[in-house]
């Protein structure tokens, strides 16, 4: 079965081209223009990747994009209307995986959507047991576990915690990272990382006010160590 | 001389300097009275006590003189004696003349030495003082006749002392004069600081309002004398404030409405681009103005959110440390087909500067765009540190910018006398103000100049300030 995608945008006409435009690359595509019929078709079958418009009548994108979250670690696309404001960090927050301004080209989005379904990559040889500390990482297996306990983390937290692991304590910059786990140039918005390392930190460390295993070097970037 | 001068200098200059000029009329008269007066009592004093003694001593004299006098012509007799035992006390000279002699104790003072308008008043029977100069110094002589004789006494006494004491006593005021009139000086430019506070703080609000804070407003007073204008200040500011705000809205608004359809617009072409191959060829030309329109149109109304986002003073950079070198170099090659060289100062690796990535990048973008567009391409970017500021320029081999358009070039809408005429060239004029309004938020400033090689061609400049150079960053 091929990929499929949700996408959730109260105009229509825009929603109709974006899904033209997305099936033109071979992917089905289920709208949805409201955030309460969103989430029903989310539950009747679950899609590979949701695109989501953060101005939505109703309950709201964040609402719907937590509400996913809490079921699922599938890749979320936040679209908004500006860059600057604070919607961008509080859709990451709320769990996007990645973020679009409108107007934006669907090539764009599809350049988005083919970077957040790339697999992780496989470690090199068979070293595939990685710890640190008490933490415990599986590439090959997308597993992570902290004191023996497995960690759920969504698709995106996991390719960003392998890509800090494949190097332990060198210092990963933000552009490398942006580029690695996103598959954005130099001119990638750091906030991306940022956020990201914030909720992995939620989720691996014991202590998220004091990390102990994703450290920031200031000015530098983020290094990963046991 | 001082009509020229005054109105040149400012209000507080003046009333310091009246306050100045007060304060020394004022310790000036004070001080030539206290000088008189002090001089005046004191001399009355010396005279009074000089007077006095000297005729207790010419009647000691007359007393010892009766029986001498018929020994007069004996050899015996020498006035001096008598003059030696005289009580004087030190500094006090008795001149002694008896029938047309003079004899002195002193032999500086001799009778002839004394002014011979006081020896004819004495020696014509009435008893005189007199001040003299004798040899640099002021001397007091007070003169008595000698009842029953053809003489008189003398005694002279120096007034070098009194004038010392004088010359300390007119020094410390003068000392005192100078203090007052630096006082008067201090205080009028403390009042005068005072009184031009209020002007101040207005001038300081409209420079604000001048440079785009529009909710700047000066402090209502209590002063009835300057609430009227503080008031009127306040009101015009909120006017103005409000009528830019209406217009920045509208414009936010006409252009927020634009994004949706422009939206679809963009997302339909591209499904129709994708089926380009087999369109009939009409309908394939058809598609390709409608492509390079609607991205031209898209960027246009990006500009116009932008700079409606400028004017309602709602524009954030999300600032970071960038190295400068790293990011012209990935602007310059996102950003251009051809490759244009970036020549980079030396001085300049690892230095820093607090910007915003994606801003500085469009900034450089738009640069590059506009040589493309009316200077026949970038030929060279070149980064240099000079002081503490970095040096971005962006040099074309086109036609230059005249002098007379440097400035407008940067304002909405204006291409420039010369590049508005050029027929094929679709820029509407944003793209250089947007540098300008981005640039001017970073803290630097935008220009544009001849090349420095003298070569045919525009050089535009970015000047920013520059963090403290750090170690190149090293990736383990």
């Amino acid at each position: 079965m091929g990929t499929r995608i949700l996408t959730v945008e109260d105009d229509e006409r825009i929603r109709t081209a974006v899904k033209l435009a997305l099936e033109d690359e071979g992917w089905s595509v289920e709208e949805a223009d409201t955030g309460e019929e969103a989430l029903n078709a989310f539950q009747r079958q679950p899609a590979d990747v949701v695109l989501i418009d953060i101005m939505l009548p109703g309950i709201d994108g964040f609402d719907v994009c937590r509400a996913i979250r809490r079921v699922s670690d599938v890749p979320i696309v936040m679209v908004t209307a500006r860059a600057d404001t604070h919607d961008v960090v509080a859709g990451l927050e709320a769990g996007a995986d990645d973020y679009l301004t409108k107007p934006f080209a669907p090539k764009e989005l599809s350049a988005r959507i083919r970077a957040l379904l790339r697999r992780v990559r496989s470690g090199d040889s068979g070293s595939t047991h990685l710890r640190f500390g008490d933490l415990e990482v599986i590439p090959e297996e997308g597993v992570v576990r902290r004191e023996g306990k497995e960690v759920h983390l969504t698709k995106t937290e996991f390719r960003l915690l392998v890509e800090l692991a494949s190097s332990p304590g060198r210092v990963f910059s933000r552009e490398t990272l942006l580029e690695r786990v996103w598959g954005y140039g130099y001119f990638g918005d750091g906030r991306l990382v940022d956020v990201h390392v914030r909720r992995l930190r939620t989720k691996i460390e014991a202590d998220p006010a004091n990390p102990r295993h994703v450290v920031t070097v200031r000015g530098l970037g983020y290094k990963l160590q046991a | 001389m001082t009509r020229l001068l005054l109105p040149k200098m400012g209000l507080r200059a003046r009333i310091t300097i009246a306050f100045a000029v007060g304060a020394l009329l004022m310790s000036a008269v004070l001080a030539v009275a206290t000088l008189g007066l002090t001089r005046q009592n004191l001399l009355d004093q010396r005279e009074s006590s000089a007077t006095a003694r000297t005729y207790q001593n010419a009647r000691t004299a007359e007393a010892m003189l009766p029986q001498q006098t018929a020994q007069a012509n004996a050899p015996t007799f020498d006035p001096t004696d008598l003059l030696a035992s005289i009580p004087t006390p030190t500094g006090s000279r008795p001149v002694l003349v008896l029938d047309g002699r003079g004899w002195a104790r002193n032999p500086e003072f001799s009778y002839e030495s004394l002014p011979e308008a006081l020896r004819d008043k004495v020696l014509g029977g009435e008893a005189a003082l007199m001040r003299f100069d004798h040899e640099g110094s002021t001397f007091l002589a007070v003169g008595v006749p000698l009842s029953g004789f053809d003489g008189a006494y003398f005694e002279v006494v120096s007034l070098a002392e009194l004038e010392s004491t004088l010359e300390s006593i007119g020094i410390s005021l003068l000392a005192a004069a100078i203090l007052t009139t630096l006082a008067g000086a201090a205080v009028g430019w403390w009042a005068a600081r005072r009184v031009l506070r209020p002007l101040r703080n207005i001038s300081e609000a409209a420079h604000a309002l001048a440079t785009g804070r529009l909710e700047t407003r000066v402090e209502s007073s209590d002063d009835a004398d300057l609430a009227p204008i503080a008031d009127s200040f306040n009101e015009m500011a909120s006017a103005l404030e409000e009528r830019i705000q209406r217009d920045a809205q509208f414009a936010s608004n006409v252009s927020h409405e634009l994004r949706s359809p422009l939206m679809t617009l963009a997302a339909s072409i591209e499904v129709l681009e994708n089926q380009r191959d087999d369109l009939p060829e009409r309908s394939r030309a058809a598609l390709d103005l409608m492509v390079a329109d609607i991205t031209r149109f898209q960027q246009l109304v990006e500009d116009l959110l932008e700079i409606s986002r400028f004017d309602a003073g709602v524009m954030h950079l999300d600032l970071e440390d960038v190295r400068v070198d790293e990011l012209v170099i990935q602007a310059v090659t996102s950003s251009t087909d051809v490759d244009v060289p970036v020549d980079i100062d030396s001085d300049l690796a690892g230095v820093v500067v607090k910007a915003d990535k994606r801003r500085l990048s469009r900034v450089i973008a738009n640069l590059l765009d506009n040589a493309a567009k009316y200077g026949e391409g970038a030929t060279r970017v070149e980064l240099r540190k000079v002081g503490d500021a970095v040096l971005i320029a962006v040099e074309d081999d086109g036609p230059g910018v005249p002098p007379e358009d440097r400035e407008i070039i940067f304002y909405r809408f204006n291409r420039g006398t010369s590049a508005g005429h050029r027929r094929g060239i679709d820029g509407v004029g944003l793209g250089l103000s947007l540098v300008a309004e981005h640039i001017r938020l970073h803290g630097g400033s935008v220009w544009v100049e001849d090349r420095p090689d003298g070569k045919r061609g525009a050089r535009f400049v970015i000047k920013l300030p520059a963090e403290a150079a750090e170690g190149a960053v090293v990736e383990a």
